[in-house]
C-alpha cells in the first residue's frame, strides 16, 4: 500500500477525535521546531474545525469492538499501519513547510496495548532523537498499557490523553465491552500524578525533565448514550479538579457505524455539543460550578439561550450590577460580558466613571448586557425586568428566520471561539 | 495646517512625530506619496533624524505605560489609512495624561490605536499558521504571503526560532519585501518578482499528501463552510497550499 493511501485511511480513522490543541508547551532548543505556548492553528477544514497537528492513527486495526468506533474489529474496512519511520518522516516534512505545529498520534490496538504503545513510542522517539524535533507532540495513551510505557509517553510528548468516550460505566459496558471505567481512569490518574510531581520538581530544579508539559486532556462522546448534560458537566468538573485535566473535549456523536445498540440520529447533536462547550468555559474561566448551571430538576442545557444567560435569568435578584463598583468575579457573570471585556471594564473604570455608552466601546455586547447592568446609576433595560420580558427581548435579537446562528451568537463563543472550534487553550 | 512628510520608514515617522510634538500648532503626518494637498496645507519634509526619532521613543516610554511603545510600533505596521494621525493624537494624549492614558479604553484616540495594534498582532499570529513553505531545488524553503498589514518583522523571528537549521525566504508579495534567512542570519530586503521557482523533486509529492490529508480530515456530517470562511478568509487562500 502506498503512503498516500495509508495516510488517507489513518487520517479518516483519527478525525473523530476532537482534540487539536497545540498549546500549553514552550518546548524549544537545538534542532528543528518549537512549541508556541498559546498554540497555533494552521488551517481549517470544510467543517470549520482547525488543523494544528498531523492527526493520525498509527494503525486502524483494533482488537476491541466498540460499537461507536469506526475502527471496531468487526468493521471490515481497509486496514493500514504506518511504521515509526513513516510517521516521523511525514511529520517532519509537513512541519518544515509549516503545514502543522506537530503530531497527534493515536492508534487502534494491535496485538496488545503494550505492543501498540511500544510502536508509538518508537515513532515519537525517532522524531525527537533522530530528527531532533522540538515541535508539539500529542500522544494518546492506550488503556491497559504498562505503567512504564505510560511514563515514557509523558517524557516524549507535550500533551497526553486517554479518552473516556462514554461518561458512565453502564454505557461503557453497553458499547465498549472491552473497556471499563477502571481501565480508563487508571492511566489517567497515573498521568495526573506524574504531571504534578514533575511540575513540583521543576520548580526547584529547572533542568529536571518535563513530564507532559502541556498536561492531559480527554474526550466524551455526546449523544450516543443517555447521560444528561448534568451528569456530563459533573464529570468534567471532577476531571478538572481531581485529575487536573487541561481540557475535556465534547464530540457530537456521528453515527459512522450501524449498530442496534446505538441511537438512530439524523444528524450529530451539534447545538448540544456547543452548549456543553459554553458550560465548560463557564466552569474553567468564569468561576461557575456545575451545580449552579444544572440541577436535578433541570439536568439539560437550554438550547435557546446560552447557559450564562439562563443562569442570569434565574438569578435576577443579583442584577442589575453597577459596573463601576462590582468585582471582577461578579462582572464575569453578566451575559454579554466575556473575560476580555470584564478585564477592560476593570481597567477603564480607573480612568473615569463608566457610562452606558462607554461599555459598548469596551467590547460589551450591549444587546444582552443591557438588562443586567447599570453604569453610574444609568439603566438601559426594560422597566419591568421580569424573566419573561427579558427573554422576549433577547429573542428579538436572534436571527429573524428563527434559526440559531451557531458559533456567532454569543460573546462567550466569540471569546471562546478558539477553544470551542479549534480546541486551543 | 502644516503637514510633515516622511519617507515611509519607522524612523522617518518618529522624526515627523517629534517635529509635530514640538510644533504646538495644528499639524498632521503623512507618508510622502500619500499626501493630499489641501488649500491651506503647508508641506514640510521631516527627513530622518536619529536623534529626533529617539526623542519621540523616549517620550512615549517615559510618559506612557509599559505597553504604549508596542502599541505605537504595531499600529504603525498596520499601514492603515490615517494610522499616522491616530498615533500622533494618541502620543499627544500620553504626553498630557501619562500612563493612565492606556487605561482610557473608551476614549476614541486610545481605542483607535489599541485597535490597530490588536489587528496587526492578530494578523501576525494568524500568519504563524498561514505561512506555507515550498522546498526549492537548492533546499531553500520559500513562502509567499500577502497580508493586509506589514507583519513580516513580527513573523520572521518566529520562524528563526523554529526553522533555524534551514535557509528560508518569506516574501511579502504585496509590499515587495522579504525576510531572508541564510546561514543563520536574518535580513530584510526588497524583493519584487522572484524568478521562476525550481521546486525540489519531492515537493509535489509532499504537497499532494498534505492536500489529501486536509480533505480527509473534514467530517462531512459537520460541513460548515461559513465557519471555515470565518477562520480562513478567502483573501488569504491563494497562498495556502491546501486551497490551491
Amino acid at each position: 500500500m502506498d503512503l498516500d493511501k495509508k495516510l488517507e485511511i489513518l487520517a479518516e480513522s483519527a478525525k473523530y477525535d476532537a482534540s487539536c490543541a497545540s498549546s500549553g508547551s514552550d518546548r524549544g532548543g537545538k534542532g528543528t521546531g518549537a512549541a508556541h505556548l498559546g498554540g497555533v492553528c494552521h488551517s481549517w477544514t470544510s467543517d470549520g474545525r482547525c488543523i494544528s497537528l498531523l492527526k493520525i492513527l498509527m494503525t486502524n486495526e483494533c482488537v476491541y469492538d466498540c460499537a461507536y468506533c469506526i475502527n471496531r474489529r468487526s468493521n471490515d474496512s481497509a486496514k493500514a499501519i504506518l511504521t515509526p519511520d513513516e510517521i516521523a518522516g511525514l511529520t517532519f516534512e509537513f512541519y518544515k513547510r509549516n503545514y502543522i505545529e506537530g503530531l497527534f498520534l493515536s492508534s487502534g490496538i494491535i496485538v496488545s496495548p503494550d505492543h501498540t504503545m511500544e510502536l508509538m513510542l518508537q515513532a515519537v522517539r525517532k522524531l525527537r532523537e533522530t530528527f531532533r524535533f522540538n515541535g508539539y507532540v500529542h500522544m494518546k495513551v492506550i488503556p491497559g498499557a504498562d505503567q512504564s510505557l505510560i511514563d515514557q509517553a509523558g517524557l516524549w510528548a507535550d500533551r497526553v490523553s486517554v479518552n473516556i468516550e462514554l461518561p458512565t460505566d453502564k454505557s461503557l459496558q453497553l458499547l465498549a465491552p472491552g473497556k471499563t471505567k477502571e481501565t480508563v481512569l487508571r492511566p489517567m490518574s497515573r498521568l495526573a500524578q506524574r504531571i504534578s510531581a514533575s511540575k513540583d520538581e521543576r520548580r526547584s530544579i529547572k533542568s529536571a525533565p518535563a513530564f507532559a508539559p502541556a498536561g492531559q486532556s480527554t474526550q466524551l462522546i455526546i449523544g450516543a448514550t443517555p447521560e444528561t448534560d448534568r451528569e456530563i458537566m459533573k464529570l468534567s468538573e471532577a476531571l478538572y479538579h481531581k485529575m487536573r485535566l487541561k481540557r475535556v473535549y465534547y464530540s457530537a456523536f456521528v453515527p459512522v457505524m450501524k449498530d442496534s445498540r446505538l441511537p438512530a440520529l439524523r444528524e450529530p447533536p451539534l447545538l448540544r455539543e456547543h452548549r456543553l462547550y459554553q458550560a465548560d468555559w463557564l466552569l474553567r474561566f468564569y468561576g461557575f460550578t456545575a451545580d449552579e448551571l444544572l440541577d436535578e430538576a433541570h439536568p439539560t442545557l437550554d438550547l435557546t439561550f446560552d447557559p450564562k444567560t439562563v443562569w442570569a435569568l434565574n438569578n435576577l435578584d443579583k442584577f442589575p450590577l453597577e459596573v463601576n463598583k462590582a468585582s471582577y468575579e461578579e462582572i464575569l457573570r453578566v451575559p454579554g460580558i466575556g473575560v476580555t471585556s470584564a478585564k477592560r471594564i476593570l481597567r477603564a473604570r480607573r480612568a473615569w466613571q463608566l457610562k452606558l455608552d462607554d461599555l459598548k466601546k469596551l467590547g460589551v455586547v450591549m444587546k444582552r448586557a443591557v438588562y443586567f447592568v447599570t453604569a453610574g446609576g444609568q439603566y438601559g433595560g426594560i422597566k419591568k425586568e421580569t424573566e419573561e420580558a427579558i427573554k422576549i427581548k433577547l429573542l428579538e435579537h436572534k436571527n429573524t428566520n428563527g434559526q440559531l446562528d451557531l458559533f456567532s451568537e454569543s460573546e462567550l463563543v466569540k471569546e471562546g471561539l478558539t477553544g470551542t472550534v479549534t480546541g486551543q487553550l | 495646517m502644516r503637514i510633515f512628510l516622511y519617507d515611509g520608514s519607522f524612523e522617518g515617522f518618529l522624526t515627523a512625530l517629534s517635529l509635530g510634538l514640538e510644533g504646538g500648532y495644528a499639524c498632521a503626518i503623512s507618508k510622502e506619496d500619500k499626501a493630499e494637498a489641501g488649500l491651506f496645507s503647508e508641506f514640510v519634509n521631516a527627513g530622518t533624524d536619529p536623534e529626533k526619532a529617539a526623542a519621540a521613543r523616549d517620550l512615549i516610554e517615559r510618559r506612557g505605560s509599559a505597553e504604549s511603545w508596542q502599541h505605537v510600533r504595531f499600529a504603525f505596521l498596520s499601514e492603515a489609512p490615517g494610522a499616522e494621525t491616530a498615533i500622533f493624537e494618541y502620543v499627544k494624549l500620553l504626553a498630557e495624561k501619562g500612563p493612565i492614558a492606556d487605561s482610557m479604553l473608551a476614549d476614541d484616540r486610545v481605542k483607535k490605536v489599541h485597535g490597530l495594534a490588536a489587528s496587526v498582532g492578530g494578523e501576525a499570529h494568524m500568519f504563524k499558521g498561514f505561512v506555507r513553505f515550498k522546498e526549492l531545488a537548492d533546499k531553500t524553503l520559500y513562502s509567499k504571503i500577502e497580508p493586509d498589514h506589514n507583519i513580516l518583522p513580527l513573523v520572521a523571528p518566529h520562524f528563526r526560532a523554529r526553522l533555524g537549521e534551514f535557509n528560508w525566504v518569506i516574501h511579502d508579495g504585496r509590499r515587495g519585501k522579504a525576510a531572508l534567512y541564510f546561514n543563520r542570519r536574518l535580513i530584510y530586503a526588497p524583493l519584487t518578482a522572484a524568478r521562476a521557482l525550481e521546486l525540489d523533486g519531492k515537493e509535489d509529492e509532499v504537497q499532494a499528501l498534505w492536500k489529501h490529508f486536509f480533505k480527509t480530515a473534514a467530517i462531512k456530517e459537520r460541513t460548515n463552510p461559513k465557519l471555515q470562511r470565518q477562520n480562513v478568509p478567502l483573501k488569504y487562500r491563494k497562498n495556502l497550499t491546501e486551497f490551491e
